[in-house]
Order: structure tokens, then sequence, then C-alpha cells
């Protein structure tokens, strides 16, 4: 099929404060095809994106759409222009029906009654027609993930949308579901529709986009078919010159350095329950081990007690039942103060909410939590000598962007925050660390960094429990990985039966349910 | 009739009667707070609505007049908050205390700059009873019911309506989904900040309509802090009400109830203090709050302002 450009955006600049976040983009999607945009996190693709769907206004470039040189103001326009976007997190209303949300914004054929038969029906149609099934009644927040994003792809094809932009659609999905949504998207392009998938995966990308374009701190580095790609050509274009690829745990398979002999066992958890205010069961029954230089994964779809399972270990909640024991000592009803001394460290999943403190200083947050321990203080007076110039260490170790130890917590920016909660953490000889998405908002230098360091203190003996969204991650770096289902654990694999797709089965509750 | 009777028919009369500005300031903070404006200067604007609304109804010789004067200088409130969230972002609710001190002083000012200092305050006629054909005849509910004044069957009317359009309409779909998740809505096209002015002026109106009824039907006059603290209630009231109008409606009849018991009871001669008395509106409030609050559903974005370039960490 001949297959001729649609859209361009020529020359797109962006400012975010002093952040340069597009710089000179050029961007062009064909007729019929699916684009692949590629990038690590803060690439820019999502701004260019979002400055295209409106949301975003650019400082200068243009958008050229079939031909003709258009402006977007706003969302409503680029709906006008055929441009629809599903966004990473899902812009929806959780109390509303999935059919409300669907028709939410577009006129209907009887505005002033409740009846949406008419509605109704053509959604039902679209539904058929691109193999999405779900139920129309059904309220949003009941819904699993992987459901709510068929509901903003049927918000954008009700729409009827020549032009759909998905950013990072497979987040949150199990493999199972990330295969039938290649095939909706397959049949889109059929029936005429241009796809842009945004998403830092590689693997992904070359399986199921006829072009890829890769951005790179907000500039564009290569745009090609897929015929012409090479898994490291593109690596190469997303990390930049300056990562060592042999030496890096991501792409390099010899630098993995999983500790196989089964050594001590540091943490164990037995029978642990925790029932909740609202006297729900976010932890039912929960019995594993880590041995010591052992890094355990927790899989599950977000949600589903990983939170609370990190908090019962770090002694920020206490179990209802069942006992937590580190090197044989009963630790269940220990505080976290006392867990820190023993040598825990956390890095929480909301680092916003849990793990920094905006206020204060960039020492003050790179020292929170151990600010009564040596060689930070000393009989409960901080020495800030020691403090300033330890600061200044990790500052410059884990390449944190401040102007120093004394710089306000609120001027980082998300990634940086993450590195001040990597640098936290790491910078105590640690025996247990439990580290919940430890990666997320980093770009691909800055994860390899922290595997890095995950495994170079698994070598002195440290315990992981690393809880994670992201399953490639898990499969990356774990020894084993427990699966994670509505606060139970249904099932621990050992590294040689790792398989990604029984792992999304017991993720989505599917071995639990046919019992 | 028996006396029992006879107190209970007058005592559900004047909270029918009484219950018009819990109901019309409720529905005015109710529709805002839908679209996530959590306005909380009622007792101000009901102060200059009342104040307002008399004195127009007095120079004019027309209460209709008078009321529309405090609808609109309720309007301009809702006008001004809407502004200062909206547009400039600020703290909604530093907004609306700043309004609130705004309306009490100029509910006292005006009077002084227009009648000057009087001892002997003018007097508005107040609102006549409409009773409806047949219906007025009905025994016992006639008179609770279909024999009141008109801003008793509109303020029914309206609640009604009001439930209607929210619910069951495009439009109110459209409007509930700006309180809920102001950015989804934006992504679908759906004006934020239109809806959010539409719902703020329209509910400063009906707050500054809910204040003008106080002289219009109790006193016939503007006198100082009349309005006694209900604008407060009214935000408990549409906690209580899970910002929907139709248990609104039921709340400010269970509101105006507490009132007219408290007054009937200092009326009575009770041998209960009045100054207890005077505080069973509050304790009722807190009662309420008490078993309704975190509770009752809060439209999720209320109170918090929209800024559609504002990246999230």
């Amino acid at each position: 099929m001949e297959q001729t450009t649609i859209l361009q955006m020529h020359e797109v600049n962006k400012t975010f404060d002093k952040v340069k976040a597009l710089d000179n983009v050029e961007f062009e999607l064909k007729s019929n095809e699916i684009l692949g945009l590629l990038g690590g996190n803060g690439a820019g693709k999502t701004t260019l994106m979002n400055v295209l769907y409106g949301l975003y206004k650019m400082d200068s470039g243009s958008i050229i759409l079939n031909g003709k040189p258009i402006t977007i103001p706003s969302p409503k326009d680029a709906i006008a222009h055929g441009i629809g976007m599903v966004h990473q997190h899902f812009l929806q209303i959780n109390n509303y029906t999935v059919l409300d949300n669907i028709i939410l914004g577009t006129s209907v054929s009887r505005p002033w009654t409740a009846d949406r038969k008419k509605e109704k029906a053509a959604i039902e149609e679209l539904c058929k027609r691109f193999g999405l099934e779900i139920d129309l009644d059904a309220y949003i927040e009941t819904l699993p993930l992987g459901v709510r994003q068929k509901v903003e792809i049927l918000k954008a094809l009700y729409r009827g949308v020549n032009i759909l932009i998905l950013d990072e659609p497979t987040t949150n999905l199990i493999p199972q579901e990330v295969d039938a949504l290649f095939e909706t998207l397959k049949i889109m392009v059929k029936e005429g529709l241009s796809i842009v998938f945004i998403t830092h995966k590689l693997r992904e990308v070359l399986h199921i986009c006829d072009r890829i374009s890769v951005l790179r701190e907000g500039k564009n580095v290569v745009s090609l078919t897929r015929k012409d790609a090479s898994d490291e050509m593109l690596v190469r274009a997303m990390v930049g010159e300056g990562m060592d690829l042999q030496k890096s745990v991501i792409f390099s398979e010899s630098s993995k350095k999983i500790i196989t002999t089964k050594r001590e066992t540091v943490l164990q958890l037995e029978n642990v329950s925790l029932v909740n205010s609202d006297k729900i069961n976010v932890l039912s029954d929960i019995s594993f081990e880590i041995g010591a230089g052992e890094i355990l994964g927790i899989a599950g779809v977000a949600g589903n007690g990983q939170r609370d399972l990190a908090e019962v270990v770090m002694g920020i909640q206490t179990a209802t039942s069942g006992t937590i024991k580190f090197m044989n000592e009963d630790i269940t009803q220990s505080s976290t103060k006392e867990n820190i001394s023993r040598g825990f460290v956390y890095i929480p999943e909301d680092r916003l909410a849990d793990g920094f403190l905006h206020k204060a200083s960039v020492a003050y947050n790179l020292i929170l939590g151990y600010h009564n321990l040596p060689p930070y203080s000393n009989k409960g007076i901080v020495n800030w000598k020691n403090v300033n110039a330890a600061s200044r260490e990790m500052i410059k170790k884990f390449t944190i962007k401040t102007t120093g130890p004394d710089d306000a917590g609120g001027n980082l920016s998300g990634g940086n925050i993450q590195r001040v909660m990597i640098a936290r953490a790491f910078s105590q000889s640690s025996k247990l660390m439990v580290a919940h998405n430890p990666t997320r908002g980093l770009d691909i230098p800055s994860m390899d960094f922290v595997y890095k360091n995950i495994f170079e203190h698994a070598e002195t003996g440290m315990a992981t429990l690393l809880l994670s969204e992201d399953l490639d991650e898990l499969l990356l770096i774990s020894n084993r990985i427990a699966v994670m289902y509505r606060g139970k654990i249904v099932g621990i694999l050992p590294r040689e039966k790792f398989d990604k797709y029984a792992i999304g089965r017991m993720m989505s509750g599917y071995d639990q349910e046919s019992k | 009739m028996t006396g029992i009777e006879t107190f209970l028919v007058e005592f559900l009369k004047l909270t029918f009667l009484s219950m018009v500005p819990f109901v019309l300031a409720g529905q005015g903070t109710m529709l805002g707070g839908r679209t996530g404006v959590f306005n909380v200067a009622q007792e101000g604007i009901m102060l200059t609505g009342a104040s307002v609304g008399f004195l127009v109804g007095y120079t004019s010789g027309s209460v209709f007049v008078g009321s529309i004067a405090a609808m609109l200088v309720g309007g301009l409130f809702g006008l001004i908050l809407a502004y200062f969230t909206t547009t400039l972002k600020m703290d909604q609710f530093v907004v609306g205390l700043a309004l609130f001190f705004v309306g009490t002083g100029l509910s006292t000012l005006l009077p002084k700059l227009v009648l000057g200092i009087t001892l002997t305050p003018p007097l508005i006629p107040t609102l006549k009873n409409i009773p409806v054909p047949l219906l007025s005849e009905i025994p016992v509910l006639g008179p609770i019911l279909f024999n009141q004044n008109i801003l008793v069957y509109i303020s029914v009317l309206l609640s009604i309506l009001l439930w209607y359009l929210l619910f069951k309409t495009n439009l109110g779909l459209r409007l509930r989904s700006v309180g809920e998740n102001p950015k989804a809505a934006d992504s679908l096209g759906i004006s934020v900040n239109r809806y959010r002015y539409l719902t703020t002026i329209i509910g400063g109106m009906l707050i500054g309509l809910a204040g003008a009824y106080l002289p219009m039907v109790y006193t016939g006059t503007f006198t100082e802090l009349m309005t006694k603290g209900r604008g407060w209630i009214v935000i408990a009231l549409t906690f209580f009400g899970g910002w929907s109008p139709l248990i609104i409606l039921l709340g400010s009849i269970f509101f105006a109830g507490i009132e007219v018991l408290s007054y009937r009871m200092q009326v009575g001669g009770s041998v209960i203090p009045f100054q207890f008395l005077n505080m069973l509106p509050y304790i009722g409030t807190i009662i309420i709050m008490i078993f309704t609050f975190g509770k009752s559903r809060v439209p999720a974005f209320l109170g918090q302002n929209y800024d559609r370039e504002r990246r999230t960490l």
C-alpha cells in the first residue's frame, strides 16, 4: 500500500521553567502505520505528543495535517482534527460508568433525557469491530487496568479519530493483555487509522511498529523503518554515547551477578496477615524467606497489597498475625526506627508522600532516617560537617542535579528526587533493602546504575525485597519472583522457571479462580 | 384540632418556611462544588444579599426587584471567587474567607450609606403566602405544604430540577466530570474554566437570594448579622447532603426544624436558658458532621484548582 504522510511537526520547541523539554524536534506520521516513538524517561516523547494533543502549548514550531498548517490550542481542537490520545495515567471519571466515560464531552441524540440507547448501540458496534469486549454499564472504579485501557481506546474510536496516540500503553498490562492490545492495534491500522506508540521498551517497538523514531533529551536522534532497525543501534540511540553497553546490567548478559548459592536466611515471613482499618484483609498468609545476597522480586498488578507488604516488613504497619524474623530474631512488633538501626533500608513507592521533604534541604533529605546514627550524629547532636561532606559525595556519585547540599528539596525534578532516594538507600551498609519501584522515573543509564548498586550490595550479603510493577525489571535482576494477587502470594518461581506468560497468568488471578 | 395537633401543623409549616435559605444557599454551594469550586463565603454573601435585597426592595418599592438585585450582587461575589480561583489560581479557601469578610462588612455599610443612621428602621412588605388552589384545602397537609410563599415552592422545584439536570442530562454529565477529574474533562474538550465560572456565578446568585429571603420573610428589615451563622451551617449541610440536590433538600428541612424548635422553645417560656437553645442548630450540625463526615461522597477535586500545564512529578 502506498503510504502518504498525513502529519508533520516542524522545529517544535518547548521549555518548562528552565528545562528545555523539546529542542527543534521534527516528527512525521504516515497513513496506515504504527509509529514507535522510543526514548528513555525524560526524552520528551510524552511532551511532544501532549503538544500535538493540545495539552501543552509549544514555544515555537508548526504542525501540518494533510498538507495544511493547523494550530491545536486545546484537546478539543485535537479531537476536531481527528487526533486522539490514550494517556499513561488514564483520564477517566472513576464513579462514572464505562458508557458515560465514553460519551462524555460528545453531543448525544437526546441530551435532555437519560436515554442513551442510540449511543450505546454505536459503541457496542465499535466493540465488536475492534475486538474489545467490555461491559458498558460497569463502573470504572471496579475495573482492572487492562479493561480501563480498552475504555480509553474506545473513547478515541468513538470520536472517530484517524490518529491515535498511545502513551506507554503496556505499562500496567500483563503479557497476555499486551498481546490482545497489539491485536487491536493491528485491526485499527487495517481500518485506516495511524498510530503513535510511545514507549521505552525496545522489544515492543521491534515487535509491533512499522517505523521507529528515537528521541533523547528532547532531541531527534534517528528515524527509521523496522527493516533497517537493529537492537543494538536503537539501544545506542536511546542511551547515547556515554554508557558502556558491555558493562551494563540491562544490555549485557555477562555483567549480571546473580548469586545462586544458598546462604543463610536474612528475612523470614511466616503466615503474615494484615487487616486494615476498613476490616479488609490486605495481606493474607504471606510466607517467604530471603537469603543473604538474594534478590526476591514481588510481581503483581499495582494495588494487590505490595505497598502493605513493604510497610509491614519495614515496621511502618504492624502485622495483624504471623511472625517476621530478621536473622532469626522476631521483629514482628519492631518499630521502623529499630529496624533502620538493624540495617534496613527502604525506597518507598510514593517518593513524594513517604520519602521526601520538599521544604527541607537536599542534605536533610539525604540523611533522613539515618540522621540519629553515626557518622551523622553523636549522642543526639548532628555533626553538620560530616553531613555536608557525605551529601556532597552522594550528589557527585549519584549525579543529582542540584546546586548543593543546601538547595531546597522542592527544586529537584522527579527523576532527581528518585536519585536522592537511591543515594540515601545505598549510602548505608545495609543488611536488607526493601525497594518499591526503585527505578520509576529514571532514564536508562540511571536504571542501570541502580541495578549495579543492588548487585554490589548483594555481594556484601544484603538481602533485597524488590517490589516492582515492571515485569521486565524483575525478570532481569531477581533470583526468585513471588507473584502477589489480592494480598496473597500465589506462587514463587526460581530463576530457571521464569516465564513471562506464566507470571502474567498468576498476576491476573487466573490460576486462583480456576482452582 | 387538639392543641398538640395545632402545634405540630404550625411547627411543620414554619419548618418549610424556614428551610428556604438553607435550600437556596445549599444548592448554590453544591453547584459550585460539583465543578470543584468550594465556596466558603456563604455567610458574607448571604448578609450582602439580605442587605442589598432589603435596600433595593425598599427604594424601588418592589420585593421582586430587591430579590433580583440580591441575586446580581451574589452572582458578582461568585464571579470574583471564580476569577481569583480559576483564572488566577489562588487558594479557594483563602479567597472564600476574604469574600466572607468583605460581604459582612459591606452588609452593614450599605444601609448606613443609603438610609443614613435611623432609630426606627424602614420596613418592606414581607412575601405573601400563595395558597395553591384545591391542594391547600387538604386537611393538615394543605396548610403545611400548599399555603406558603412563592420561594418555598421555588426552592423545592429548583432542587428537583437541579437533580434532574445533574444526573439525567448530558449537561449534568459534563458538569460533574469537571469536579471529579478536570484533567479528564479537559482532555475531552470540556472547558473546565467555563463550567467553573458558570456554576460559581449561579451558585453565588442562589446564595444571595437566600440572604434576601431573611428580610423579605422574617423581619421586613435588615439587621446586622441577621444570618446568624446560617451560611456556615450550609457548608455542613452540603457535606451532609453528599453534594446531591435532593438530600440537601431533606437536610435543609432537618436544619430548619431544629431552628424552629429552638425559637419555639424560647417563645414558649422554656426553663432551658435561651443561650442554650440558640446553640441547638450548631449542636445539630456537629452531630450530623460526626455521623456523616468522611462517609458522604465529595466531588474528587473539590477545592482544588486546575492548571493544564502543571506537570505532576
